[in-house]
């Protein structure tokens, strides 16, 4: 069984050659065997064994089954669950029980998915490195004693050890391609308004997105098309019912165009090149033509970014005032949280914001159509997702470079571009993340992509 | 919070906003852009009542997040500073 992508996987278990039972007594086993030192779970669910069964009962007696028939799903711990608690990593939080499940979730026990708990993550999504949860920091399964990045930490080691077939996280800066990448699986930040938000705890309320981690491509289009789809109670979201990913991942790259971009070589180490341009060769002998795209001001997302991302963080957190529950978020929260409320008020000062905020918006416009620009010459571009191999669990480092992991990430969020991470080979013996960027609801042709060098 | 260094906090805050006037500089005015997608006036629908199972279930768990209850499941409020 080992040998079966995920796909085959609910194949297998819809046929009756897997119960769903044994799949998800085989995660538990290796949640109880591998998670006291990765510490990927905040909390795992009691009754997924009961939830089994039935799906079980439903196969035998040859009812319908939905498309995550039996799998066992990680979710990141901001999104509502009903029953778990919703922590976001933070002592404000510490204790608090979903009394509803955000859309997404209901949409996974739709489609019969198991949810076996509640995952590690950076504190309120504030990291890229799953070392600032307030229930400790997250190991890295395939890349011993280094940071399993961030901030969708748990899910991603989660899926790497094989705690879960899939988890959900959420994407505001690269928050799911950043862990993907450097714990070697896959990971998909969808277009944003594709996937409900409604139930999500915000970190930046207009860049936040839900999407999947996967141990392989069919995994990832498994859950996107599970997850996403209009819901009437959200404002920014695309009028579409559903998505249909895995009919039309088919691997076509004859003709396809391939953008790839200078400033992806600029900003990142060079030994994390080598990788990057081994796939980009074998997309071309595929018979991918490559066009060589122009992003002037790619490197000034980043610090666009934090900026609206600090204003939107201030606001968010207001809510967080100990009055309603728990503890004031300022008087216990780590420092990268406080750091950005902090920051967030600061800029948020009237005479701040015509200089800043609304600058900084307009910036998010220029690259928004810069990106859009390259997404006219190229059908993807494909380039690092990180530009640095990631430290030692424990290394004191600055903010600055912290931030710094997150500089080829944020454009596709400041531009609401999909994009998709893909394993793509090893330096160091720690794993590398390829990045296929596509335009505005582009999914399928990025894990069409994504699926052709996953291939090879 | 009185360990946390604030000084060295609105320090780096200040820091990005710098960086950030700087890397701005001579960039071209733009419109603003708030949400990539935006569908404005929604009207949300009734939707479905929700089954008793479901209140019972939502109440429990609401409960369990309440601040604090008396022996007979009242919630217990603090009262405010300022009407003391």
């Amino acid at each position: 069984m080992g040998e079966m992508n995920t796909l085959q996987k609910v194949e297998a278990i819809k046929s009756g050659e897997l119960s769903t039972t044994e799949n998800i007594e085989d995660k538990l086993e290796t949640i109880e065997e591998r998670d006291g030192e990765i510490n990927a779970f905040i909390e795992t669910n009691e009754d997924v064994l009961e939830r089994a069964k039935e799906i079980d009962r439903k196969i035998e007696r040859g009812e319908e089954v939905g498309k995550l028939a039996g799998l066992g799903i990680g979710i990141k711990s901001n999104i509502n669950t009903k029953g778990l608690q919703a922590t976001c990593a933070s002592k404000t939080l510490e204790g608090y029980v979903s009394a509803y499940d955000a859309v997404v979730v209901e949409r996974i026990r739709e489609e019969d998915g198991i949810i076996l708990g509640m995952n590690n993550m950076d504190e309120f999504a504030c990291g890229s490195s799953g070392e600032t949860s307030a229930f400790g920091p997250t190991k890295n399964p395939s890349a011993e004693d280094r940071i399993p990045g961030g901030s969708s930490s748990g899910g991603a080691a989660a899926v790497a050890s094989g705690m879960c077939d899939l988890a959900l996280g959420s994407d505001t800066g690269g928050s799911i391609r950043n862990p993907a990448s450097h714990c070697g699986v896959v990971g998909l930040k969808p277009t944003y308004g594709l996937v409900p938000r409604q139930g999500l705890v915000d970190l930046s309320m207009s860049f936040d997105q839900i999407g999947p981690l996967s141990t392989d491509v069919s995994g990832a289009a498994l859950l996107t098309e599970a997850i996403a789809g209009l819901n009437e109670n959200e404002s920014a979201m695309f009028d579409l019912e559903s998505v249909n990913y895995l009919g039309e991942v088919e691997v076509a790259l004859d003709g396809l165009k391939i953008g790839v971009s200078s400033k992806f070589r600029e900003l990142t180490d060079p030994e994390i090149m080598d990788p990057i341009d081994e796939a980009v060769d074998y997309l071309r002998d595929q018979g991918a033509e490559l066009v060589e795209v122009d992003l002037p001001n790619l490197e000034k997302a980043m610090p666009t970014f934090y900026l609206i991302l600090s204003v939107e963080f201030f606001s968010a957190t207001r809510k967080f005032d100990g009055r309603k529950y728990g503890r004031k978020i300022e008087e216990v929260c780590g420092e990268e949280v406080l750091r950005r409320i902090v920051r967030g008020k600061y800029i948020s000062r009237k005479e701040f914001k015509g200089k800043y905020y609304q600058r900084a918006l307009q910036i998010r416009t220029l690259i928004k159509k810069e990106l859009t620009e390259a997404l006219k010459k190229a059908d993807v571009l494909v380039g690092p997702t990180v530009p640095k191999l990631p430290h030692e669990l424990g290394e004191d480092i600055s903010p600055g470079e912290m931030y710094a992991y997150d500089y080829l990430t944020v454009p596709a969020n400041l531009g609401g571009l999909c994009a998709g991470v893909l394993p793509f080979g090893k330096v160091d013996g720690i794993p590398v993340g390829l990045q296929v960027q596509g335009p505005s609801l582009g999914e399928a042709s990025v894990l069409n992509v994504m699926k052709a060098l996953e291939k090879r | 919070m009185k360990d946390k260094n604030f000084d060295k906090i609105r320090e780096s805050a200040e820091e990005i906003l710098e960086s950030f006037a700087e890397i701005s500089e001579g960039l071209p005015s733009q419109e603003e852009t708030y949400y990539e997608q935006d569908t404005l006036s929604v009207l949300r629908s009734d939707g479905k009542p929700s089954s008793k199972k479901d209140l019972e279930e939502f109440r429990k768990n609401f409960l369990k997040n309440m601040p604090d209850r008396d022996e007979e499941g009242n919630l217990k409020v603090e009262v405010a500073e300022w009407a003391k």
